[in-house]
């Protein structure tokens, strides 16, 4: 591992609580985190350990585990090494503290991720203000339960005369119709 | 403060008054790239309608349609891909995915039409002006490749270690190679239609990926009792379709069959397959013979509730699966394993009984209420060219029949065999074994009419054979056994020209001039074998209805002309255990509509 | 007012509100002093197809919010839906201007999760179709910052020259804008014969047109006039607000991702990262002038490097269900408007779990824009919208 991320991974031991450290590459690392330590961690990554560049702010919906996994991915410029801070938010009205004032494109992320996804944070600038879905009416269309597909065939209409056969039903229907029989 | 020069310099542009204009002349005629992903074309006489390029295309612009000038058949589907350009994303994926090489895109980029449904059509059915042209996006070559070409080779018992024992060649897939081999199916299914038994391939090819073999045995089972069997010895039909042997070697799918019975332990089956609790009705049928059709009949009946009773004439189950085949490649404890599962569902079996001799069709009538017969072809056929009647002249079904029960047989030192199926190769396979036992050295030729090309033992068997240290020299017909002081010397066999007339008949020709002997001592005769009716008697045997060519003749279920028969297996169909298996499958259908019909 | 007056025009400040701290004004809507107004998102002065809710003063931005939506195609839902491979085709349209480092980032993820290696040829070949797209961005973007004040030849060479790498794109990867060239495992080619004599002519060219521009764009008063000391981001801001690329350089950063964290081949080609010290309009149309000069020089290096022979695709499993280990990464590649991220998370399956783009317009054209448009001449807000290189796809995609 990379000297920067042990010697930064060491400190942050000794403040947080730091789970599932997982090395993806040399100058890249996983590691879970406590939500209630998450802000405070963020702001001593930028004030202490020079993890100033914010690069951005992920979801993934574990559905299957009612989790939302946040990754806020921090980069070190000097030094050229990332740390992934996953933390781990109950899917059902979802709520994070916001970290806006960390980094001023942050509020960008929550604004998103709440219209995207439903996860809200509260005291974040216009968090609640429609992103790119002016006017959308349905459940946030980012949350795995949303079904796309069947959305589109709710609203919209089918161009007619498609129609697929598949290779081995054709076959069948063709060549031994009677097998079921 | 503004510097003149900042005002000055940006006239320079006026240079360019002078120079001449660099807008394309004719942008209409403009020729695309070479490797422009343009129009696609498709190659109708290669395709063969596998709908790789449906199942790729992301934007689910590709239809699989019929097309009025391609018929389906075994191995095309008869299916051609419709390409919507309303959503076509010109990625050529489905290009390089397609599985012959027959989907192209040329480089034309230029199509104008008032009627939008016009930009949906079916590229080499639908006349374009492009579809001569050469250049255009085509799969990139070398080492470029979505499909794996290439089988996962299978271990095997080297030439040296198996020429002397009848221990089981093939070693089986390992876990991961058989995830590899599976990884290979394209999910196309067109092997399907081929497989006399229909059985679901593609979906127990995904098990084996999905790691879920209990599903796949599911899925076997469904249309074959006999996997473990299968998994060896099947003719596989289904691998001369498989869509990556157009352009690379077919899917192992008869090892992946096998791996996934061999993953599943014997004392399993019944809690994966669902089968402990069977609810029996009072309907009881009689099986006649325990070879594939009989197994597969008595299984499917069983299934369904009905009471089956198998007679079988020898010691032990199998049939010919058991006493034609040698062990090397389907050893006993796997025929073991299928027969006792089916017979652990209740089946019962009655070992040395030979209908027609220990007990009469009749008296099996009496007491059943259906009889299926799968009685197999057991006896050899004779060349009966002079010198045939030598006592050193042997049946190819005997000598195996006898291998398989442990008896001793005559093993010369210089043994001719003449036979181009696949017994003509066990047969020779096991002699060398014994010859090999007995002497520390092979001598064993095997001719046979019809030349290299087209004899029909499998592929590999020829070449097993041969590095074994067979040797087989096809393309003779045989003329006489050379007889010299009541010792066989030898075979003069003359030089095969044909085997089938035009009208496709077997109507050898030979060369007279083209003549030569095989030096031998004893000669074993395996050009094929007949069906022993000889149970069919009197009043019985009136009322079945023989076609012209001497075979019975059966309805779609297998029912013979006498309502309460079936029969089924070599004796009508093959011979193989595929189509035995299949045969039983419906003939169980046939019985059990029969008896439904009849309550 | 004397000609000198209108040159050094200063407005007369007291009718317009004091400019706070944190850079806002304290607008009174009801004052009827103001007027909003909508600006987009068609627009010639607006970069793509985005829009900017104003309130004016006069004609100078006292707030200024983005709006984003107008082509919303829900990608990255999209992708939860697809096969791997089927996402290929489809990454790249999360940014149309310069689509091949979707491709590059994509391939590298799946790559670094199933642990595939790519031959030799298939890095230097990636690396000429990312500097070739590089190169035509910058065609666009140098003369367009000329474009943006008035200034329409520069354009005009600008985009004879984009479309002659379009040609040359078209015979390396078979399309001129959506090249789906760089699939994971490789690329789908070698160079075509004759590739590198005529890109060397189309290099000439350019060679020429970046003399030409100098003379014409960045030696002109009216230009100068127009760009130079407005919209300037303060260093400090790099960080605060996540600046990257030309922008954050033109602030005196030295941060080229391909310098700090060599992907493919770049550690063995020979160049500087372009750096300024100052980032205004002029300072990074500059720079990204002289990044316009670089690339060509790179591509010339690249193309004395790429193998004319061999693999060009490892090889990978059958890609109809080809499933990626469970697991997560992020790659990062230098784009020309700065650090383009890919964060791909995979659960295991056939069908990616997440695959999130990390656009510098993300943040170049929303916080940062909303921050630099106050106090801003409504004149000027098409070059500052194009001195920063916003993208609107990759900010919803």
């Amino acid at each position: 591992m990379n000297t920067t991320i042990e010697e930064t991974l060491t400190s942050l031991e000794s403040r947080f609580e730091l789970k599932d450290i997982k090395q993806q590459r040399g100058d890249l690392v996983f590691v879970t985190v406590k939500k209630e330590q998450l802000i405070s961690l963020l702001t001593h990554m930028r004030d202490n350990e020079n993890f100033t560049h914010f690069v951005m702010l992920s979801v993934v919906d574990w559905i299957e585990d009612g989790v939302f996994q946040l990754s806020y991915i921090l980069n070190n410029p000097e030094k050229h090494v990332d740390i992934v801070f996953r933390c781990m938010i109950e899917r059902e009205n979802a709520s994070m503290e916001s970290a806006h004032h960390l980094w001023k494109q942050v509020a960008t992320y929550q604004r998103e991720l709440y219209e995207m996804y439903g996860i809200d944070f509260p005291g974040s600038p216009r968090v609640h203000e429609s992103f790119i879905l002016e006017g959308w009416d349905d459940i946030p269309p980012m949350r795995r339960e949303f079904d796309t597909k069947k959305y589109s065939e709710d609203t919209y209409f089918p161009r007619p005369g498609r129609e697929s056969k598949d290779p081995k039903e054709h076959m069948k229907n063709k060549l031994y119709p009677d097998a079921d029989k | 403060m503004i510097k003149l020069k900042d005002i000055l310099s940006p006239f320079t542009a006026w240079n360019n008054v002078f120079k001449a204009p660099v807008t394309i002349k004719d942008p209409l005629n403009r020729e695309a790239a070479p490797r422009y992903r343009g129009f696609h074309f498709n190659d109708i006489e290669k395709c063969i309608g596998c709908g790789a390029c449906s199942m790729i295309c992301e934007n689910e612009a590709i239809d699989m349609v019929e097309v009025a000038t391609v018929e389906t058949t075994d191995g095309d589907s008869g299916l051609r891909p419709r390409v919507d350009y309303g959503r076509c994303c010109w990625c050529a994926l489905c290009v390089d995915v397609c599985s012959t090489e027959s989907l192209t895109m040329t480089n034309e980029f230029k199509w104008v039409s008032e009627d939008p449904e016009d930009f949906r059509y079916i590229p080499g059915i639908d006349e374009k002006p492009w579809d001569n042209r050469t250049e255009g996006w085509k799969k990139p070559a070398p080492n470029y490749e979505f499909n794996q070409l290439e089988r996962v080779n299978m271990e095997m018992l080297g030439p040296e270690e198996r020429s002397d024992s009848f221990v089981e060649i093939v070693q089986g897939y390992s876990k991961e190679q058989a995830e590899k081999e599976a990884d290979r199916c394209i999910d196309c299914g067109l092997c399907v239609a081929t497989c006399p038994a229909h059985m679901g391939i593609p979906e127990y090819i995904k098990t084996v990926r999905n790691e879920n073999l209990e599903e796949g045995l599911r899925i076997m089972y469904e249309t074959n009792p006999l996997p473990e069997i299968c998994g060896r010895i099947c003719t596989h039909k289904c691998e001369t379709v498989c869509a990556m042997g157009h352009r690379g070697e077919p899917l192992s799918i008869r090892w992946l069959k096998r791996y996934i019975a061999d993953q599943n332990p014997a004392e399993e089956y019944q809690r994966i397959l669902h089968s402990n609790d069977i609810d029996t009705n009072d309907k009881k049928v009689a099986i006649i013979g325990s070879g594939a059709s009989g197994l597969s009949t008595a299984y499917y009946l069983r299934v369904l509730g009905y009471q089956v009773k198998i007679f079988e004439e020898f010691e032990a189950a199998g049939g010919m699966m058991r006493y034609g085949i040698p062990s090397y490649r389907l050893p006993y404890d796997q025929i073991d394993k299928d027969v006792n599962y089916i017979l652990s569902l209740g089946v019962e079996i009655q070992y040395n009984t030979k209908v027609g001799k220990d007990i009469t069709l009749e008296e099996l009538h009496e007491e059943y209420d259906a009889v299926f017969s799968g009685t197999g072809m057991h006896a050899g056929r004779s060349t009966k060219i002079p010198g045939s009647d030598h006592k050193h002249n042997y049946m190819a079904a005997g000598l195996l029949n006898k291998i398989t029960k442990g008896e001793e047989i005559h093993v010369a030192k210089e043994i001719i065999v003449i036979g181009g199926g696949n017994v003509a190769m066990d047969i020779t396979r096991s002699l060398a074994r014994l010859q090999n036992q007995k002497y520390g050295e092979i001598n064993i030729l095997t001719t046979s009419l019809e030349s290299e090309d087209i004899m029909p033992a499998d592929r590999e068997e020829v070449v097993e054979a041969r590095e074994e240290g067979a040797t087989i020299d096809p393309g003779w017909g045989p003329q006489e056994i050379i007889i010299e002081d009541d010792e066989i010397k030898g075979l003069r066999v003359q030089r095969c020209t044909r085997v089938f007339d035009e009208e496709g008949r077997f109507n050898p020709k030979f060369d007279e001039k083209d003549e030569k002997i095989f030096k031998g001592d004893m000669v074993v005769e395996a050009i094929g074998q007949g069906a022993d009716f000889s149970y069919l008697k009197g009043e019985l045997k009136d009322q079945l209805a023989f076609n012209q060519r001497g075979r019975l003749e059966v309805n779609e279920y297998f029912q013979s002309s006498i309502p309460w028969l079936f029969f089924g297996g070599d004796i009508i169909q093959g011979p193989d255990v595929i189509h035995g298996i299949a045969n039983g499958h419906k003939a169980a259908r046939g019985i059990d509509k029969y008896l439904q019909a009849n309550t | 007012m004397q000609t000198s007056n209108l040159i050094n025009w200063q407005p007369d400040r007291s009718k317009f509100p004091d400019q706070l701290a944190d850079g806002s004004f304290k607008v009174d809507l009801s004052s009827g002093k103001y007027v909003k107004i909508w600006h987009g998102p068609n627009h010639p002065g607006v970069t793509g197809n985005m829009s900017l809710e104003l309130t004016l003063c006069g004609d100078e931005v006292m707030d200024a919010k983005t709006h984003v939506g107008y082509l919303h195609r829900g990608f990255e839902k999209l992708f939860e839906r697809r096969k791997f491979i089927q996402c290929f085709p489809t990454v790249i349209r999360m940014c149309v201007a310069e689509p091949d480092y979707n491709e590059y980032n994509y391939a590298a993820a799946i790559e670094e999760l199933s642990g595939i290696k790519i031959p030799e040829a298939a890095k230097w070949l990636r690396m000429l179709a990312l500097e070739m797209s590089r190169l035509q961005t910058l065609l666009r973007i140098v003369p367009g910052q000329g474009g943006t004040t008035g200034l329409g030849i520069g354009v005009q060479w600008g985009v004879y020259l984009r479309d002659l790498i379009l040609d040359r794109f078209e015979e390396l990867t078979g399309g001129r804008i959506y090249h789906m060239y760089m699939l994971p495992g490789g690329v789908r080619g070698l160079l075509p014969d004759g590739f590198r004599k005529r890109m060397e002519e189309n290099l000439k060219e350019i060679d020429d047109f970046v003399q030409r521009i100098d003379r014409v764009q960045y030696q002109n008063a009216v230009f100068k006039k127009r760009t130079k000391g407005i919209a300037v981001i303060p260093p400090e801001w790099v960080d605060q607000y996540g600046i990257t690329g030309p922008n954050a350089r033109a602030a005196g950063f030295n941060r080229d991702v391909r310098k700090d964290y060599p992907y493919l081949n770049y550690d063995q080609l020979d160049f500087e990262v372009n750096t300024d010290n100052f980032s205004d309009i002029y300072n990074r149309s500059r720079l990204r002038w002289r990044d316009l000069q670089q690339t060509v020089d790179l591509i010339r290096q690249i193309m004395d490097k790429i193998p004319d022979k061999g693999d060009f695709k490892a090889k990978t499993p059958n890609v109809l269900h080809w499933k990626i280990e469970k697991g997560e990464t992020y790659i990062r590649s230098e784009s020309s408007r700065g650090e383009y991220g890919y964060y791909v998370v995979s659960d295991g399956s056939e069908y990616p779990r997440r695959i999130n783009l990390r656009g510098p317009s993300y943040i170049h054209a929303v916080s940062l824009l909303e921050r630099l448009l106050k106090g801003a001449n409504i004149a000027d807000i098409g070059a500052i919208m194009v001195s920063l290189q916003s993208c609107p796809p990759e900010i919803e995609r």
